[in-house]
């Protein structure tokens, strides 16, 4: 019986053509990728042709068999070589899914138990084993993949013996529900406890649990005071719930002479007062919920949250950055009532992609770090799939290079969501499960998916690292219930709260929303499971994706769950909210977990932390002996940090939901924005303006300076897009390296206070916020060495701003005639700059932020705009002066020709490249001078020149510097090459 | 006038879509397909059917296959019956790519796939606005139209056409819309300005009774003219003041439509 189902696309196709595009004619000649499906039950003649036709499109593909491939594929090739890769069993296998839901509907008498795993055949006309190596490990990751490599023949072989590898999971039976764990052991076991994981029956640790010893004796005493031992169900739901990535213990615990922390003193902190300050009722639900939510207008909130996937985008960067993007849409999902989410964001600090970094895990060349530019590839992707696949724009991000981010890259995805202020007559941002509510799970199924995510974001990346811990992202399934949930219960108020389930699973998401209730009662055996043999603590903390958590009175349990099975979503009652202070899972009426809710978000051990001040650190001053400005300029505008990444902006869809007004490329040149902006409502011209910026190469000289700088950035890049300075608001999210040096320490309470000073100076409030502190590798080098990489400190702000009206928006295009400015003050700052990283001058001199003075520039600039007395206008930030004119010439095509001579204090270098903040450059309509002149009379601004029709870009710096170039040699540097990842 | 537009397991466009009908004078709804199967008289009550853009099943196993499988299987008579009426359908994106799937369009000898939806010759999605031109054929849908500036955004987005089948769109005028290049000429298969690599630079095609449209590109996406690229630039003369709610190239298609049956 036939039990593998293979298809070929009769035309060369587009992925084979860029596949075959790495290799040289030589090196490979010729290769075909066929589709194949694995069936698990027998089926007859009749319903496997049925199947292979319902896979296959007649037109461009034909259905491949034993008898029928040799002389198929002989027309395109002298095949040698055949690579399979198909997921690992317990992989989410989407395509495997829908292939099952397509034949299930047509084959109605087709056994219950079927199931489809997909895979992909790679037919290589080669026998270079680098060459088929060197295939295999572009298309396929062996933490998730299977990969077998044949000859054609042993292929062929294989094929006629229709054996296939077995796909599905097969555990073996549970045994036992719960395991009493005794704590009242030695510091030194529970270390081992703590580091390496519960002891299972057969003597293996379980994986990390992330509890310190301090963390473990809290938990003996409370027990030894019930005078009980504790559950293994207890411990793996501590260690998710007390983990630094759910309790952010860095940023809450005292440090220095600051007690009540950094988030409390700093950042919320400053939000505190800066609402004081303001008498409007812009700021509506900061810290408090998945994301933190300000007015629109009159009618309608947005909210914002940005989130982290580093470390599982390190192992799987595709599996990693696909569940970070639909993670973080679910955050929007379950802020407050449910916020339709309207916009994606995206900033991926990246080590070169195509330098050689060679990084293994372990001693001996094992368990290599992937190659940067397989992160880089993997990672674009993933968020081009999850938020494609989605229908959710993604008009804005960065993306920036450094050698620190080799062992770990970092992936920041955020989502804008959109909710009516009020829904029903409520308040649409409050919500609270009551009493007697039932805990209602809907969307994907849970498997051993992602088992100990939480605990291991807080572990750096290590040899004992459970690698397994990846997930891949199903965004169909959670389009599907965000459908549901947006469009039809929302509105008929049909649930009291809702959640998403993202790090440490149901433990932590019913464990949060009971906070509103008093406690809750969950019965593990009701949650439908993707395969069986899972043991009630794998099921309480797997985090397998796409799954909200909804509070429904029990009137409503019916109605709600109807209403999801009708649109194709599972949803099922699996215990109730209690009004009693108590955290109880059952499995088949047995307790596997009764704790007290108090003890289980506040028991954890508060510790001190304290910091000390880094040494000053040396920086190589090389001084350039001879400068050629013009192909300085070149380089830099070629330089990774600096090109155009219009390659992700064309493959991530920012058109969909028809609201982009500013878009993530700009003029006839097709400049990558620092700023876009969506008109969110059809009804009105009211628009949404999101910006972000870090400054990583600051970060060691002077962290205060580099968040001073981020701040300030975010905030301007806004305000020159149009954004109105009252309407604007902030996210942090700070991605750390080696919390447990006090130096580092010292760096993110510097940084901290900068956000602080600077938010309130201009009272932008921060609305939401997280931490990714362990962003550290340790391994080894090729040659064994011990290796330790850290990340350089970054700070990412992400900032969102009001646009009133369309009117308000400018572009960065100039036109011909256009007078030129450069707004703010230009002072001797190349320190961190990319000027520096590019041609090794380096200085300490980071950029300082004056926060009176900038704020009294944009408010100037503000009332320039809104007299319609600007062009365009473009704001300074990495490359300086020298990369924003040219994107300006670039962007609208036209010449310029500039005098900097009269700005030019510190050195022409200088003068073109130096970071100094607050700086704009804008262009004006030639009758418009007089005005734009006198609005600015009492602020650095200095008028250096013109747009010319001459497509050529000139400018003078001095009496013996100046730079001649072509604006298509301008465009033709500023492409870059980076898009051939 | 009604307009359903279709919802549902991935399908993701129907709201901008529902606005382009209820702007041009449209009373719409938003349907979920599972309502529609367990109704579907549902479709009497309506003068056109739309397929919005989307990722319905993902794409897994080819763009539209899985949801073309679900309509063949459950709405197939219904929606046949539909289209032999005074009715109009339109698959926009993913849409089109059900039609074309289902053999809806072209249906030169008979509803079965004549032409194929496959992966763009990049390998890369590509989201970005080209130029078409409106191809020689009678649907009331492109009625006086000559020239679209619209964005596509997909994946599988090239119609892959056998040589014999070409021969018969052009005898039966059964394309629709084609790339064009900055002069107006067409594009000849060069990227960007044919994005995907189609045959023939296809974008769209129609049956050849006109009244089903099957377009990649998103008219939707185009309705007003803030929603194009640097419309900022596009009025340096004058002050953007007067660009709010002015009609772009999508609109036309759906106000044809309206003044179709009016």
């Amino acid at each position: 019986m036939p039990s593998q189902i293979q298809i070929l696309n009769i035309h060369s196709t587009g992925r084979e053509k860029s596949l075959a595009a790495l290799f040289s004619r030589k090196q490979l000649a010729n290769l075909k990728i066929t589709e194949v499906y694995y069936v698990s039950v027998n089926l007859s003649v009749k319903q496997f042709t049925q199947a292979g036709q319902l896979l296959c499109n007649p037109v461009s593909q034909q259905n491949l068999n034993a008898k029928n491939i040799i002389k198929i594929l002989s027309a395109y090739g002298k095949f040698k070589w055949v690579i399979e890769v198909r997921y690992l069993p317990g992989v989410t296998d989407n395509v495997g899914h829908t292939a099952e839901e397509i034949i299930r509907e047509n084959l109605k008498n087709v056994k219950k138990s079927l199931s489809i795993g997909s895979a992909l055949l790679y037919f290589l006309d080669t026998k270079e084993k680098n060459i088929i190596d060197a295939v295999a490990a572009e298309n396929s990751n062996p933490l998730i993949h299977g990969i077998t490599i044949l000859s054609f023949k042993d292929y062929l072989k294989k094929l006629r013996s229709n054996k296939i590898t077995d796909f599905n999971v097969k555990l073996s039976q549970k045994k036992y529900i719960t395991k009493k764990i005794n704590l009242n052991v030695s510091q030194e076991e529970l270390h081992q406890i703590g580091k390496q994981g519960i002891l299972e029956n057969n003597k293996i640790r379980r994986g990390p649990l992330g509890l310190d010893v301090a963390s473990l004796q809290a938990i003996q005493a409370y027990f030894n005071k019930q005078k009980r031992q504790s559950t293994d169900v207890e411990i793996e739901t501590l260690a998710q719930t007390w983990s630094e990535h759910c309790k952010h213990k860095i940023f809450s615990s005292s440090i220095d002479n600051i007690h009540k922390g950094i988030f409390n003193t700093y950042i919320r902190g400053a939000t505190r007062k800066i609402i004081k300050k303001r008498k409007d009722n812009f700021c509506v639900s900061l810290f408090s919920d998945n994301a933190g939510a300000v007015s629109f207008d009159n009618d309608w909130l947005v909210c914002h949250k940005v989130e982290t996937h580093n470390t599982p985008s390190a192992l799987d960067p595709f599996g990693g950055a696909i569940t970070g993007i639909v993670g973080v849409n679910r955050d929007c999902l379950g802020f407050g009532k449910g916020a339709k989410p309207i916009a994606n964001t995206y900033a991926f600090y990246f080590a070169y992609p195509h330098k050689n970094y060679d990084l293994y895990r372990q001693q001996n060349k094992k368990n290599p770090m992937l190659p940067a530019r397989l992160i880089a590839k993997g990672v674009i992707n993933g968020v081009r799939v999850g938020g494609n696949c989605s229908g959710i724009p993604t008009p804005q991000g960065t993306v920036y290079f450094h050698d620190g981010y080799a062992g770990k890259p970092l992936v920041f995805c955020g989502t804008v969501g959109l909710i009516p202020r009020k829904i029903k007559g409520q308040l649409s941002h409050l919500k609270g499960a009551q009493p007697g509510d039932h805990v209602i799970i809907v969307g994907g199924r849970v498997g051993k998916d992602g088992i100990h995510g939480a605990t291991f974001s807080s572990e750096k990346l290590d040899p004992n690292s459970p690698v397994t811990a990846v997930q891949i992202g199903d965004p169909i399934t959670q389009k599907k219930f965000s459908d549901v949930i947006i469009r039809e219960l929302r509105e008929k108020n049909l649930y009291s709260s809702i959640t998403d389930n993202g790090a440490g699973g149901l433990s932590s998401s019913v464990g949060e929303m009971a906070k509103e209730s008093g406690g809750f009662a969950i019965d593990l055996e009701k949650i439908p499971l993707k395969y069986e043999g899972l043991y009630p603590w794998e099921i309480w903390i797997s985090e397998s994706q796409e799954r909200m958590t909804l509070a429904v009175h029990p009137k409503n349990v019916q109605k709600v769950i109807s209403i999801f099975t009708q649109r194709g979503v599972e949803a099922t009652s699996i215990g109730k909210f209690t009004k009693k202070k108590k955290a109880i899972v059952r499995y088949n009426n047995v307790d596997v977990m009764n704790m007290d809710m108090k003890f289980l978000h506040e028991g954890y051990p508060k510790f001190h932390l304290k910091t000390s001040k880094p040494s000053f650190i040396n920086i190589k001053k090389s001084q350039i002996k001879k400068h050629s400005f013009k192909k300085e300029l070149l380089t830099l505008l070629a330089s990774p940090n600096i090109c155009s990444k219009e390659f992700i902006s064309t493959q991530y869809d920012h058109e969909v939901q028809a609201t982009s007004i500013i878009k993530p490329l700009q003029g006839e040149g097709r400049v990558f924005s620092d700023a876009t902006a969506i008109k969110p409502l059809f009804s009105s011209n009211q628009s949404l303006a999101l910006s972000q910026a870090a400054f990583p190469r600051y970060a060691n000289l002077d962290a205060y300076k580099m968040a001073a700088c981020s701040v300030d950035t975010a905030v301007r890049n806004l305000v020159v897009l149009g954004a109105n300075i009252k309407k604007i608001a902030l996210l942090d999210n700070f991605c750390w390296c080696s919390p447990e040096e006090e130096e580092r320490l010292y760096q993110l309470k510097k940084a901290a206070e900068a956000c602080h000073d600077y938010a309130l100076a201009y009272r932008t409030p921060f609305i939401s916020g997280k931490d990714s502190m362990y962003n550290d590798f340790s391994g080894f080098d090729a040659k064994n060495n011990k290796i330790k990489i850290s990340i350089p400190p970054t700070l990412l702000i992400s900032s969102l701003g009001i646009v009133k009206s369309i009117n308000d928006l400018t572009s960065i295009c100039p036109s011909i005639k256009d007078l030129i400015y450069v707004i703010g003050e230009t002072k001797e700052e190349l320190g961190g700059s990319e000027y520096g990283n590019m041609f090794g001058y380096e200085n300490i001199n980071v950029p300082s932020v004056n926060p009176k003075k900038a704020l009294k520039l944009y408010n100037v600039f503000s009332r320039a705009n809104k007299k319609d007395l600007i062009s365009s206008a473009i704001s300074v930030h990495m490359g300086g002066l020298g990369v924003a004119f040219s994107k300006m010439a670039i962007a609208s095509q036209t010449g310029m020709q500039l005098d900097l001579s009269r700005i030019n204090l510190f050195g022409s270098a200088n003068t073109l490249f130096a970071e100094s903040q607050s700086r704009m450059i804008v262009s004006i309509k030639p009758s418009n001078k007089k005005f734009f002149e006198k609005l600015f009379t009492r602020h650095i601004i200095n008028r250096v020149g013109e747009c010319t029709s001459k497509k050529k870009f000139l400018c003078r710096l001095s009496n013996k510097d100046s730079i001649q170039v072509t604006v298509s040699d301008l465009t033709r540097a500023y492409k870059g090459n980076i898009k051939k990842l | 006038m009604r307009a359903l537009i279709i919802s549902g397991y991935g399908i993701n466009c129907e709201d901008e879509t529902l606005h382009a009908f209820t702007k041009t004078g449209f009373k719409g709804s938003i349907v979920h397909i599972n309502d529609l199967i367990d109704n579907p008289e549902t479709l009497n009550q309506f003068q056109i059917v739309a397929f919005p853009g989307g990722f319905s099943y993902g794409d897994d196993t080819g763009s539209g296959n899985a949801m073309a499988n679900k309509i063949k299987n459950n709405l197939f008579d219904h929606l046949s019956e539909f289209l032999l009426k005074d009715k109009l359908v339109i698959g926009i994106c993913n849409g089109c790519q059900i039609l074309v799937n289902l053999g809806i369009v072209p249906a030169i000898n008979s509803t079965t796939r004549e032409v194929a939806l496959v992966e763009n010759d990049s390998a890369v999605y590509q989201c970005r606005w080209i130029n078409l031109k409106v191809s020689k054929n009678s649907s009331p849908w492109l009625t006086d139209i000559k020239k679209m500036h619209l964005p596509v955004a997909h994946q599988e987005g090239k119609f892959m056409v056998a040589k014999s089948i070409q021969g018969e769109l052009v005898r039966h005028d059964l394309i629709a819309c084609q790339y064009i290049d900055k002069k107006g000429k067409l594009a000849k298969q060069i990227f960007p300005h044919n994005p995907n690599g189609s045959d023939m630079d296809i974008a769209a095609l129609t049956n050849a009774k006109g009244n089903v449209l099957a377009m990649m590109p998103h008219p939707e996406r185009a309705l007003y003219k803030t929603q194009e690229p640097d419309w900022l630039n596009d009025n340096k003369t004058g002050s953007k003041h007067n660009m709010s709610f002015v009609f772009a190239d999508g609109y036309k298609i759906f106000k044809n439509a309206f003044d179709y049956f009016k």
